[in-house]
């Protein structure tokens, strides 16, 4: 299935691409894709944005084709008759869980954004919207993974690991062997390796005075 | 509008494909998702600077169509969207994958519209420009990290682990034998990532930086 890798150990991966048509309405003076590019501006960024309370969402962007682009003359100048909102997401699982958990995490935003779209009129519920998201939604051609497929709790947990860890290393060079062993197990105590609740980092924290969890 | 999160960039691309090429662009793709040939783009695995990567073909009779008053779109061309999450600036990527991987991109990105091959960069680079979409909202579950960050990560948790096993029992010489053993074999994850350095000199992003820095929104 081309939405998932196909290369040995990054199936666990999914590449979501929607593509939402926008009324051609306005509001006042405003177009309905103003409305739409200004609600998508409004969001917050990092780990106060609202795709960071949806869960095992590694990369995801949002973007408006006003219309297709003209590759100048002699090619045809080629028109869209409605301007779309796209959604590209790369999120570890199950598409149906991961829309769920988008629409119990975020839906006051998604119906602020969605609320100019075509047929989203119909979305009341987790049900309806993923029912609405796979109308909308084009096959991927070829999604490739250059990162991995780990769940986002293993990615992050990974990741205070891997700084905790590097810490480590350089605090403690010329440490005797007792020394070593005794500041270890006082590592291993306090970063707990094998939880993934924490301690661990904040997914989109982008400073590393609030990046630690738990 | 941000195509900057942290450490990823989003680049948007949107490329024309005539009615006679879309079943030969369709056919590249399926054949590079085949196991059997999926080391032919071992090119961009190379590159290490991609987080996830897609191309996207839509037919021009395949865009979506959900209520009966939206109108029918009418098109003369396919399109493909491109959408990648790398690390690294617009220039350096743009660059790299120039330099790298030409012949991988002229495949990939074969006959479309305009398309004026990987080499000589300047057409290339003007061609990239034309056909990109900005962002409206961008979002990284780690800022911080690179997609080699992430990776290296992976394999530091399961030193980490390993090295916990038995901590109770084992003696000081013994562990500093699995200690160094660990090391030894993760000297190449072992570093510390932190911000990535402003990389406009526009003052918002200057102001922007230090606020989260002092821990302010």
């Amino acid at each position: 299935m081309p939405n998932r890798s196909t290369s040995k150990n990054s199936e666990r991966a999914y590449g979501l691409s929607i593509y939402c048509p926008i009324k051609n309405e306005h509001e006042g003076d405003v177009s309905f894709t103003s409305l739409v590019r200004t609600a998508l501006q409004d969001f917050k960024e990092d780990e106060d944005s609202p795709m960071a309370k949806v869960p095992n969402t590694y990369l995801a962007r949002f973007f408006i084709v006003d219309d297709v682009i003209f590759e100048s003359f002699p090619h045809t100048n080629d028109h869209l008759q409605s301007a779309y909102l796209a959604f590209s997401t790369n999120f570890h699982g199950n598409l149906d869980e991961y829309l769920t958990g988008m629409y119990e995490n975020m839906n006051t935003k998604i119906h602020n954004v969605w609320q100019y779209c075509y047929g989203f009129e119909k979305v009341k519920d987790a049900a309806s919207f993923i029912a609405y998201i796979k109308k909308v939604q084009v096959e991927t051609s070829y999604f490739f993974v250059g990162s991995n497929d780990d769940s986002l709790p293993e990615q992050l947990k990974s990741l205070y690991l891997k700084q905790e860890f590097s810490k480590f290393v350089f605090a403690n060079q010329s440490k005797s062997d007792d020394e070593l062993l005794a500041a270890y197990k006082e590592f291993d105590a306090r970063t707990k390796p094998a939880v993934l609740e924490g301690p661990t980092w904040r997914a989109g924290a982008g400073s590393l005075k609030n990046v630690n969890k738990g | 509008m941000s195509n900057i999160a942290g450490k990823a960039y989003s680049m948007n691309l949107m490329t024309p494909i005539t009615r006679k090429m879309i079943l030969i662009n369709k056919l590249i793709f399926w054949i590079a998702g085949t196991p059997y040939f999926s080391g032919a783009l071992n090119g961009l695995r190379t590159l290490s600077l991609i987080h996830y990567a897609r191309w996207v073909v839509v037919g021009r009779k395949q865009f979506p169509h959900v209520s009966p008053d939206q109108p029918e779109e009418d098109l003369e061309y396919n399109y493909m969207f491109f959408n990648s999450n790398f690390n690294g600036s617009w220039t350096q990527y743009v660059d790299s994958f120039s330099m790298a991987i030409p012949s991988g991109l002229n495949l990939l990105w074969k006959k479309n519209v305009g398309w004026p091959d990987a080499v000589p960069e300047t057409p290339f680079n003007r061609y990239v420009i034309n056909n990109q979409i900005w962002s409206s909202h961008y979002y990284c579950a780690y800022p911080m990290a690179a997609s080699n960050d992430v990776k290296a990560g992976q394999s530091i948790k399961g030193g980490v682990e390993e090295l916990s096993k038995g901590l109770d029992s084992i003696s000081a010489a013994d562990f500093r034998k699995k200690y160094d053993a660990t090391t030894k074999k993760l000297e190449n994850d072992i570093s510390m990532m932190a911000p990535t350095p402003v990389v406009s000199l526009a003052n918002l992003a200057i102001e922007k930086r230090e606020r989260i820095e002092e821990g302010k929104k």
